[in-house]
C-alpha cells in the first residue's frame, strides 16, 4: 500500500518518541486524565508483578486489565514504549484505510494525498490521543482494535472485522455500542449516503450469522481468558465488573466519578444501572437515523462513548475527534465549530490545572476538577450534537444556496427557514 | 486453753493472704527505668494467675459451662473469656509513639499506637471463629469503653507468623488467629476506670493506688494492656500492664530529671494490697554512678533497687521513692550522634507532594556489629494500593534486591479491605541502613466511606480526618543467639 509522505515521516517521529527516554514520562504515568484505573500502565506492571510472584492479580483491587493483555505482556512482549508506537501506527493505517474505502479508492491509486496527509496528521498528532499513548495506557490498543474492526467492516472482511470487535468488546465492554454498526457496515457499504439517504438497503437476513459468529469469536476469548487466568473467573468482575459497578472512584475527566462519590450507598446499584443503561440506549436510534451510512452511525457512537462512558480518558474524545477527518462531506454543514474546538480548548487547559490545585497544590477541592469534568463533558456532547446535526443537514443540501438560487428576495428566506424546519 | 482456737480463727481472718483464695494467686510490679533523654519509663504489672485452669474447648460451646467462681481473676472479662472460649487474648491501648532509639524495647511488648487486638481460638464447628471474634470485640468494646467494635471484617488478618501462640498450644482444636488494629484510637481515662476495676485492690491499695489519671495520661508516651495466656504447667495467667513515660525534665521548674513518686504520681501508696502474693517496686539503676536514691535499697542485685511492698515482708512501705542527681544542675540532653539503644531501628517515612501518590519508604538501620535477619510485617489500609512492582532494595544508594527473601504479599480480598503487605525477611548487613521505597496510589473515598472509616475519637472532635496507619511489626532473628 502506497501511504501519503506524513504517514511515514511522523511514524518514525513517533518511534523515535518511544525508542528516546522523556524527561516526564513518569508525570504522563500518573497522570489522571490519561490513564484510568482500567487502563493504566503502572496497574499492568503490577499485575505483571503479581502474577511473577504466583499471586491472583484479580484479588485486592489493584488490576483491572483482560487476561489477555496480561499474557501478552508477561509471555510475548514486554511492556516496552515501542509497542504503543506500533499500535498508533496501525490505529493510523487503519484510519487510513477506512477513509479510502468510504472514498472508493483501491489502494494503488490513492492519490490525493494531500487529505490524507491531514488525515494521518490529525490522528498522529492529536494530543488527546499522543499523550495517553505516550503515558502508556491500554486505552491506545483499545482504539487501535476498535479503529481495526471499523477498517475491516468497511473492506468487507467479516471474519477479520468481527474478531477485532469482539477482541475490543473484550477488552472494554462498552465497545459493544458499536457492534450494530459494524454488523450493518458488513452487510453494506462504506460509502457516504450522507447526501441521499435512503432505507436500509443491505441483506438484514446475514446479520444474526454475523452475530452468531462474533459471539463465537468472543466466547473463544472468554475461554481463553480463563484458561490464562487459571481457571478462575476473578477477572470477569475485576476488568468488566470495574466498568459497571465503579468500585475505584479515581478522577477522571469523564462523568461518572463524582456523581457516584457523592452518592448515598443505597442509591448507588439503580443509579449504576441507569449511567450503563444510558449508554445502550443511543444504539437503536443513531442506527435507524443513519440506516444510510453504518460508518457514519459508528463514528456517532465513538463520540458518545468519548462523552458518557465510564473510567473516560481523554484518548476517548481523541478517537471521536481524529474520526472527524475522515467525514469531510459534513465539515460543511457542522453549526458551531469553533464553540466546540473552543470548549474542548478549556477543557483541555482547565482538566490539568484543576487537577494540579486540588490533587498536587491541595488549594482547591474536587468540585474545582468537577467543573473541569463537566466542561468536557459539554465538549463531548457539543461535537456530539453538532456531528448529527451535520449528518443529517447535508441530507437537505446547503439549504441557503439552494433556496437562493430557486427563489430570490424576501420569498427566498421564508423557504430556507422551512427547508431548516423539516 | 479454750480461747486459744478463737484467737488463731480470728488471727488468720486479719492477716488475709493469698493462701485464703486457693488455685488464684495475685502478684504485683512496678518497674521503673529512668532514660537517658531525663525521661522516666514506668511499668506496672499486675498478674493473676488461675492455677489448673484450661481455656474453653470451643467444641463445648453447646453444653452448659462450668460455673464460674473467681475470687481475684475479674469475673467480666472471665465471663467473656469462657462465653467466646478464647485461649489467647492480647489487647493494647496506646497514645504516643514509642522511640526505640533512645527508650530500648519497652519492659511490655505491644507499644504500637492505637488499639491492637489479637486473639487465638480454637475452631470449631458450633460457633465459628470469625461469630467468637466479633462477639469478643464488642464485648471489649463495652468493658474498656473503647471503639473496638469497628475492628470489623474489613480490619481484620490472620498473621501467624508475626503473633505466634504465647503460652502453650492446646491439643483440643486446631487454632487460629485474629488479628486487627485501629490506630486512630486514642487511650483516654475513660479506658482507665474499668482497667482499675479489673485489679482486686481497684486503686484502693497496693501499686495502683498511684495510677493517678491525670498524671498518667499527662506522660509523655502511655498505654495499657490486656494480656491472658493459657500455660500449662501454671494456668491461665492474666496480666494487666500499663506503661508510661514520664517526662520530668518537662514538668520540673530548674529542668532537672529528679523524680520521685510523689512528684510522678501526686499519690503515694498507703497500704499494701492484702492479697498480693508478691509487691514490689524495682528501680533499674543507671550505669552512671552519679546518682542518689532514698530509701536505701534493701535487696542487692544487680543494676536493680527492688523494694518489696508485700504485707508479708518485714519491710515498711516506704511513703516516696525519690531518685535524684545532686551534682547535675540542671539536665543536659545527649548531644547527637546517640548510638540507638536497640540493634534495629527502623524508619518509615511518606514522600511525595500530592494527594494521590507518593512514595512509602522503610529504613532499616542495623546498629549491631553482626548481620542481623529481620522479618518486616505491614499491614495498609486498603485505600492505599501498594505498587508493589516499585518496590526498591538499596543500601547507600545502591540497589540490593538480594537482600530481600521470603516476600509475601496479600491483596486485600473481599472480606478484609485491608492489605497485609509483606511479610518479608531482609538480612541486613552490619552497620548499615537500608531502604526500601514503594510507590502507593491513594484512592478516592466516596462520601460513605469516608464516614464509615472515621473512629470515635474523631466523631467526638466533629470531624473526619484521614486514616492512619497501622504500626508495623519486626520480627528479628539474630545469627547466633536465637
Amino acid at each position: 500500500m502506497n501511504t501519503p509522505p506524513a504517514f511515514s515521516v511522523l511514524v518514525c517521529l513517533r518511534l523515535l518518541l518511544a525508542v528516546l527516554p522523556l524527561p516526564g514520562q513518569n508525570l504522563l504515568k500518573h497522570d489522571h486524565q490519561l490513564s484510568s484505573p482500567l487502563t493504566s500502565y503502572l496497574r499492568l506492571n503490577e499485575g505483571l508483578w503479581l502474577l511473577d510472584n504466583n499471586i491472583d492479580p484479580y484479588v485486592g483491587g489493584a488490576f483491572h486489565h483482560s487476561p489477555l493483555l496480561l499474557s501478552l505482556f508477561s509471555t510475548i512482549v514486554p511492556p516496552l514504549p515501542i509497542v504503543w508506537a506500533v499500535s498508533d501506527a496501525v490505529g493510523t493505517w487503519a484510519l487510513l484505510r477506512i477513509w479510502r474505502a468510504r472514498q472508493g479508492l483501491s489502494s494503488q491509486k490513492g492519490t490525493r494525498f494531500d487529505v490524507e496527509n491531514l488525515i494521518v496528521s490529525v490522528y498522529l498528532l492529536n494530543p488527546y490521543l499522543l499523550l495517553p499513548s505516550l503515558a502508556l495506557s491500554t486505552s491506545t490498543f483499545e482504539n487501535t482494535l476498535t479503529l481495526l474492526a471499523l477498517m475491516f467492516a468497511s473492506e468487507g472482511k467479516v471474519s477479520s472485522a468481527l474478531l477485532a470487535i469482539a477482541f475490543a468488546v473484550h477488552l472494554t465492554p462498552s465497545s459493544i455500542l458499536l457492534l450494530l454498526p459494524i454488523l450493518m457496515l458488513l452487510v453494506s457499504s462504506p460509502v457516504s449516503h450522507l447526501a441521499s439517504p435512503r432505507p436500509f438497503y443491505g441483506s438484514l437476513k446475514r446479520i444474526p450469522l454475523l452475530f452468531g459468529e462474533f459471539t463465537l469469536y468472543w466466547l473463544v476469548l472468554v475461554g481463553a481468558a480463563c484458561i490464562i487466568a487459571g481457571g478462575s473467573w476473578n477477572w470477569v468482575g475485576a476488568s468488566w465488573g470495574a466498568s459497571l459497578t465503579l468500585p475505584d472512584l479515581t478522577p477522571n475527566p469523564g462523568l461518572w466519578w463524582y456523581f457516584f462519590t457523592e452518592m448515598f450507598d443505597h442509591f448507588r446499584p439503580f443509579f449504576l444501572m441507569v449511567f450503563s443503561v444510558h449508554l445502550i440506549i443511543y444504539i437503536l436510534p443513531i442506527c435507524i437515523k443513519f440506516q444510510h451510512d453504518p460508518l457514519y452511525a459508528a463514528f456517532l457512537l465513538v463520540g458518545v462513548l468519548g462523552t458518557f462512558k465510564a473510567y473516560l480518558t481523554l484518548a476517548d474524545p481523541g478517537l471521536f475527534l481524529s474520526m472527524i477527518s475522515i467525514f469531510p462531506e459534513v465539515h460543511g454543514y457542522l453549526r458551531h465549530p469553533i464553540i466546540t474546538t473552543l470548549l474542548h480548548l478549556h477543557a483541555a487547559l482547565l482538566l490539568p490545572l484543576q487537577h494540579v490545585l486540588w490533587v498536587s497544590e491541595g488549594r482547591g477541592n474536587a468540585n474545582f476538577y468537577y467543573a473541569a469534568s463537566l466542561v468536557m463533558g459539554m465538549a463531548g456532547g457539543a461535537g456530539l450534537v453538532d456531528a448529527c446535526w451535520a449528518g443529517m443537514r447535508i441530507a437537505v443540501g446547503d439549504a441557503k444556496a439552494w433556496a437562493e438560487e430557486k427563489v430570490d428576495g424576501e420569498k427566498g428566506k421564508v423557504v430556507w427557514w422551512e427547508v431548516v424546519q423539516q | 486453753m479454750r480461747r486459744t482456737p478463737v484467737w488463731i480463727f480470728l488471727a488468720c481472718l486479719c492477716t488475709p493472704s493469698f493462701a485464703l483464695y486457693p488455685g488464684e494467686i495475685y502478684r504485683e510490679d512496678l518497674r521503673i527505668q529512668p532514660l537517658r533523654d531525663g525521661r522516666v519509663s514506668t511499668t506496672f504489672s499486675f498478674v493473676t494467675v488461675l492455677e489448673g485452669a484450661v481455656p474453653r474447648n470451643p467444641m463445648a460451646l453447646g453444653q452448659v459451662d462450668e460455673s464460674q467462681h473467681y475470687a481475684l481473676f475479674p469475673l467480666t472479662l472471665g465471663q467473656i473469656l469462657r462465653e467466646h472460649a478464647i485461649t489467647e487474648l492480647h489487647l493494647t491501648l496506646n497514645a504516643g509513639r514509642w522511640n526505640y532509639d533512645n527508650w530500648g524495647h519497652p519492659h511490655e511488648a505491644g507499644v504500637g499506637t492505637g488499639a491492637e487486638l489479637w486473639a487465638w481460638m480454637g475452631a470449631s464447628e458450633i460457633t465459628t471463629v470469625d461469630e467468637r471474634w466479633s462477639g469478643l470485640r464488642n464485648a471489649l468494646s463495652g468493658l474498656f469503653c473503647a471503639s473496638l467494635g469497628s475492628l470489623d471484617s474489613r480490619r481484620t488478618l490472620s498473621p501467624t507468623v508475626a503473633f505466634p501462640l504465647s503460652g502453650s498450644t492446646p491439643t483440643f482444636a486446631p487454632h487460629e488467629l485474629r488479628h486487627a488494629s485501629l490506630p486512630s484510637e486514642n487511650v483516654c481515662t475513660e479506658n482507665l476506670t474499668p482497667f482499675l476495676k479489673l485489679l482486686p485492690c481497684k486503686s484502693h491499695a497496693g501499686l495502683a493506688s498511684l495510677l493517678n489519671p491525670q498524671k498518667v495520661f499527662d506522660a509523655d508516651w502511655h498505654g495499657m494492656g490486656i494480656h491472658v495466656i493459657w500455660k500449662e504447667d501454671t494456668g491461665v495467667e492474666l496480666k494487666l500492664t500499663l506503661q508510661a513515660v514520664f517526662n520530668p525534665v518537662r514538668t520540673s521548674t530548674g529542668k532537672r530529671r529528679d523524680w520521685n513518686l510523689q512528684l510522678l504520681f501526686d499519690r503515694s501508696i498507703e497500704r499494701s494490697c492484702p492479697v498480693a502474693s508478691s509487691s514490689s517496686i524495682t528501680v533499674i539503676l543507671p550505669e552512671e554512678k552519679d546518682y542518689q536514691i532514698i530509701p536505701e535499697y534493701p535487696a542487692h542485685v544487680d543494676g536493680l533497687a527492688i523494694y518489696d511492698l508485700s504485707s508479708s515482708s518485714n519491710f515498711t512501705i516506704p511513703s516516696n521513692i525519690a531518685m535524684s542527681w545532686p551534682s547535675e544542675h540542671s539536665f543536659q540532653y545527649p548531644l547527637p550522634p546517640l548510638t540507638p539503644v536497640t540493634p534495629i531501628s527502623v524508619k518509615r517515612t511518606i514522600h511525595g507532594t500530592t494527594q494521590t501518590r507518593g512514595i512509602l519508604s522503610v529504613s532499616v538501620t542495623n546498629n549491631s556489629p553482626q548481620e542481623i535477619s529481620a522479618g518486616y510485617l505491614e499491614m495498609v489500609p486498603a485505600l492505599l494500593t501498594l505498587w508493589m512492582h516499585t518496590l526498591k532494595v538499596e543500601i547507600n544508594s545502591q540497589i540490593r534486591s538480594d537482600l530481600l527473601s521470603g516476600l509475601k504479599y496479600h491483596p486485600p480480598s473481599p472480606q478484609s479491605n485491608d492489605r497485609l503487605s509483606p511479610l518479608d525477611v531482609a538480612s541486613c548487613p552490619h552497620n548499615s541502613t537500608k531502604d526500601h521505597a514503594r510507590n502507593f496510589h491513594r484512592g478516592q473515598q466516596s462520601f460513605s466511606e469516608i464516614h464509615r472509616t472515621s473512629t470515635r475519637c474523631d466523631e467526638r472532635l466533629g470531624s473526619t480526618r484521614g486514616r492512619v496507619f497501622p504500626a508495623p511489626s519486626i520480627v528479628s532473628r539474630y545469627p547466633s543467639e536465637l
